[in-house]
């Protein structure tokens, strides 16, 4: 056994127990991430991890993170460590302050391997179109599939078990759907739970920072660590921080899921809704009330439109600041707009280019109120829709998506009708805010494939409680394309 | 034909918080350049804004003193563009719900009363300081992020009059409340003027010139005089008059053309996703209103009221806030008010003056002048000696009796010791008691003036006179 391919808990026993140290572990995942062949990472920080991990001589008990191995998306600033958000524009971007939940995961003494590939400033969901290329899926040996992003690394990372805990963020669907690809538990809060000062925008308004863990139980443990208010970030919550790992294998008796009508009715793949349905019967063979209802078609089918005006509109508004003066490299030019057009024309991929665009066409005066206000108001008609559901049951519970992870040759980040819905469903959790996560429901020619579990507002303690015993019935616990694929 | 110039003003007036707008990096004029910057202000990537309370308190105080509506609820905008002086390609501001609404100031001009009608206030941060070279540009970014208010009157002021008296009073409101240094020199008042021309009687509006730059009220005054003209004349000489933005030159004494304006550029204004809308509770609105330092308007009021102050006087105090606050600090102790005022508008004057000094720098304090004009008050000393007096403490800020004692000018007011020396002066002078009692009241004076250099000029004359008459109404 190595114990690099333990869950947290089971490390931090061991860690407790002396039987391994974290300067051991901080150099088996090293090697394990010079050895990666899935394109995960942008810097491993070899010399930064072993010298953290040589400090750290006497365990904490108390301290789930004490000498834990992780990885962080390079979009968030990390003190004098390169961060380019896996962009040309910063390709040579060295910030000069960590984000909150860096900082807080320093100070709970986790060790950082490494930082993470993404799709170019967290824009996409293919693992494509970051600077350093394609993320491969680390179940696919062929290199055939995507990991999904735009998480892409960290989901690799985790998954290959180079580390058991990785930080990601997810605008759309960033971490909960590669995590569904890549066999992982991907999580996010409610909106303002964890700290957003020091992640690189893409559109704030939905915006989270979320993780990876091999676990539902890490990723309860883990949260207390991450979550509270934060000065620096003003939509951050006063909401006491829980602890969310408390009661976790509570009966869930009585507890009431809706399952979406639409989403499963878009899904082709019959072994895809097997799975999921399998989960089902577990569920109410423990006591919880799931029933199919009906969201509304319309909604359903706006939901992309909508994430693409508003996602775009904000994002072209926050990167705003990469103009080739105050950051990204210069490529000439003898006025102002020269060298601004210049910097970003070289500075970002096609797909960035064509949000951007998009952005800012939905936000020209004689545009607003077609596009961009007309996507806010969709946004609030969906968000009610979902609040309304959500007064009558516990959780919304869907496939994270709608099959295992497509071929890179089947993937395209345009708009297309071919799973409109199913592929763009987790959307819902930030366009309301609310705490969602996708676990592995099981394996299909030997691919993972997700479900997701959406609950109210900080009841993520609940979320987490239901969350397992899908899990235990699963029995798909610490998975590993490590373990599995030889 | 007759003309009628419609002007509008903005006004923006830089905050003098400890903080930035939306960093915690310190606010200061003339420090070196990028020194007063944190990540925020360059807009680091991940960094976020967070909203100054003590800017929202001086945008409450100065929207309540304009008389304007109060919004209970704290939205901001990006106003979004591409430009060098924007670090991060986008200000916060306040487009669609500015804190401020519908107010007015009242200002005197010399064909009476008017209300200038002021449509908005809103908060926002100042941008970078650009200084453009030959073949460069340098940026300094110690300004970026400064707090700023913008008030933006409604285009009902009629002339360089109206204008100047108008900006007279933000200026004073500004600086009185607190919230700004108000100086239109080092730039933390701005104002832009925006001027069109109609034949009296029509409701339409001309074509708008803007007129930027603008660093004096005299210049405000004299650049809407000269555009009235100029624009006059345009007109009447059937030449259209273009949309443009133009600035005051100084030494030229007239407006000069920057640049040509084409369609109004498109900011794509859209609600700050990382701001949420702040609740203001009516206790909070209430508190910044209740604790905000006192107005001219109020001072004036006082002076004249309860002070019993000529206009004229109060006037003259309040030209300057730090003359004002001197007087009100003076005024605590037991002396006349009107004395004090006298002393400060006069001598207290005279000395900044002749020193290019401002008040606030003066060694004197105000219980010190008190306590100079008590001692004239209660005849230890005259009006006279007390300007001797002055002339050391003024430097010195030493305690007046001590000084008056020093130079030995301290009046002998004791009863006993000034009616030895009249007794003294009766019987060296059987003549002059003579002479009173044949009616010559000359002698009186002839016998103050022994006594006076008996006592070598310190016996109050007022006694001392009061004491002989009585003496010799005895013999």
């Amino acid at each position: 056994m190595n114990y690099l391919d333990l869950t947290i808990k089971e490390l931090h026993e061991a860690l407790v127990k002396k039987e391994v140290t974290p300067l051991e572990l901080t150099k088996e995942a090293i090697k394990r991430a010079k050895e990666d062949t899935n394109n995960a990472f942008e810097t491993i920080l070899e010399d930064e991890a072993i010298r953290i991990a040589s400090n750290l001589i006497e365990p904490e008990e108390d301290n789930i993170f004490w000498g834990i191995p992780i990885g962080i998306k390079d979009n968030f600033s990390t003190k004098g460590i390169l961060t380019t958000a896996s962009s040309e524009i910063l390709k040579d971007y060295v910030p000069v302050f960590d984000a909150t939940v860096v900082e807080r995961l320093l100070k709970a003494k986790a060790v950082p391997i490494a930082k993470t590939c993404l799709d170019e400033l967290a824009m996409g969901g293919t693992g494509t179109t970051g600077h350093k290329g394609i993320t491969y899926n680390p179940f696919d040996k062929k290199h055939e599939r995507l990991a999904g992003g735009s998480s892409c690394g960290s989901a690799a990372m985790v998954s290959a078990g180079i580390a058991p805990f990785a930080l990601g963020s997810d605008t759309g669907d960033s971490v909960r759907k590669p995590a569904s690809y890549v066999g992982l538990v991907g999580f996010k809060p409610t909106w303002g739970r964890i700290s957003r000062f020091g992640l690189f925008p893409f559109a704030p308004s939905l915006d989270h920072v979320a993780y990876f863990t091999r676990s539902v139980e890490d990723a309860a443990l883990t949260l207390p660590v991450l979550a509270g208010r934060d000065f620096k970030d003003a939509t951050s919550s006063n909401e006491p921080v829980e602890n969310y790992a408390e009661g976790i294998n509570n009966s869930i008796n009585g507890k009431r899921i809706a399952v979406l009508k639409e989403v499963i009715d878009s899904i082709h793949d019959d072994k895809t809704l097997e799975l999921f349905n399998k989960t089902i019967e577990n569920l109410k063979e423990k006591g919880a009330i799931v029933k199919t209802v009906s969201f509304d078609l319309n909604l359903l089918e706006a939901i992309y439109p909508t994430y693409m005006v508003i996602s775009c509109a904000e994002a072209t508004s926050n990167n705003a600041n990469l103009d080739g003066i105050k950051f990204g490299p210069r490529h000439g030019g003898d006025t102002y707009q020269e060298v601004m057009n210049n910097a970003r024309t070289i500075g970002f991929c096609e797909l960035i280019r064509r949000r951007f665009i998009i952005g800012s066409f939905s936000l020209m005066r004689e545009n607003q109120n077609d596009l961009f206000l007309r996507a806010q108001k969709a946004r609030r008609l969906i968000v009610n829709k979902t609040n309304e559901i959500l007064e009558n049951y516990d959780f919304i519970y869907i496939p994270a998506a709608p099959g295992i992870a497509p071929k890179f040759t089947d993937s395209s980040d345009k708009l297309s009708t071919n799973y409109l819905i199913a592929d763009n469903i987790l959307v819902l959790g930030n366009f309301a805010g609310l705490p969602s996560i996708t676990l592995p429901v099981g394996l299909i020619d030997n691919m993972p494939v997700g479900a997701n579990l959406m609950g109210k507002k900080f009841q993520e303690k609940a979320l987490f409680n239901v969350a397992k015993a899908i899990e235990d019935g699963t029995g798909l616990y610490n998975l590993s394309s490590r373990k599995l694929v030889k | 034909m007759n003309f009628e110039a419609v002007i509008g003003i903005e006004i923006h007036v830089e905050m003098k918080t400890k903080s930035k707008m939306f960093s915690s990096a310190p606010v200061a004029f003339g420090a070196e350049p990028n020194t007063l910057v944190n990540p925020v202000d360059i807009a680091f990537p991940g960094t976020m804004p967070v909203v100054n309370k003590q800017a929202v308190i001086n945008a409450i105080r100065v929207s309540n003193a304009l008389n304007m509506s109060i919004d209970n609820e704290l939205w901001f905008d990006r106003k979004n563009y591409f430009y060098a002086d924007l670090p991060k390609g986008f200000q916060i501001t306040q487009d669609k719900r500015p804190i401020g609404r519908n107010g007015y100031v009242t200002i005197k001009t010399s064909n009476g009363e008017k209300k200038i009608e002021i449509e908005r206030l809103h908060m926002e941060e100042d941008t970078c300081k650009q200084l453009h070279l030959s073949t460069y540009s340098l940026l300094d970014y110690n300004r970026a992020g400064t707090p700023l208010v913008e008030i933006v009157s409604r285009p009902n002021i009629r002339s360089g009059e109206e204008a100047m008296k108008y900006v007279e009073q933000i200026k004073s409101i500004v600086q009185y409340t607190d919230v700004s240094d108000g100086k239109m020199e080092e730039g933390s008042l701005r104002c832009d003027v925006n001027i069109s021309l109609r034949p009296i009687g029509s409701d339409k509006f001309g074509t708008k010139v803007e007129i930027k730059n603008l660093n004096s009220l005299s210049n405000v005054e004299k650049a809407i005089e000269f555009e009235i003209i100029r624009q006059q004349q345009l007109l009447l000489a059937g030449i259209p008059v273009d949309q443009e933005t133009r600035r005051f030159d100084e030494t030229r004494k007239e407006t000069v053309l920057m640049r040509k304006k084409t369609d109004a550029v498109d900011y794509k204004y859209f609600t700050e996703p990382n701001i949420t809308p702040i609740r203001l509770s009516d206790n909070f609105i209430k508190n910044a209103i209740d604790t905000c330092p006192e107005l001219a308007s109020s001072k004036k009021d006082r002076y004249m009221n309860s002070l019993s102050l000529s206009e004229y006087d109060a006037d003259i105090l309040l030209q300057d806030k730090d003359v004002s606050i001197y007087f009100d600090a003076a005024t605590k102790f037991k002396a006349n008010p009107k004395l004090l005022a006298n002393w400060i508008m006069v001598d207290i004057a005279a000395y900044l003056n002749k020193n290019n000094m401002s008040i606030s720098k003066l060694k004197l304090s105000p219980q010190h002048l008190s306590d100079l004009v008590l001692l004239i008050e209660e005849g230890k000393i005259s009006s006279k000696q007390a300007k001797e007096v002055f002339a050391d403490i003024v430097e010195s800020d030493a305690s007046p009796i001590d000084v008056a004692n020093k130079l030995g000018l301290v009046q002998v007011s004791d009863e006993g010791a000034i009616k030895e020396l009249v007794l003294e002066a009766l019987n060296e002078n059987p003549q002059s008691i003579e002479d009173y009692k044949n009616g010559k009241d000359r002698a009186v004076g002839f016998l103050v003036g022994q006594v006076m250099k008996k006592s070598h000029g310190k016996a109050n004359p007022a006694m001392t006179s009061k004491m002989i008459v009585e003496e010799l109404k005895k013999r």
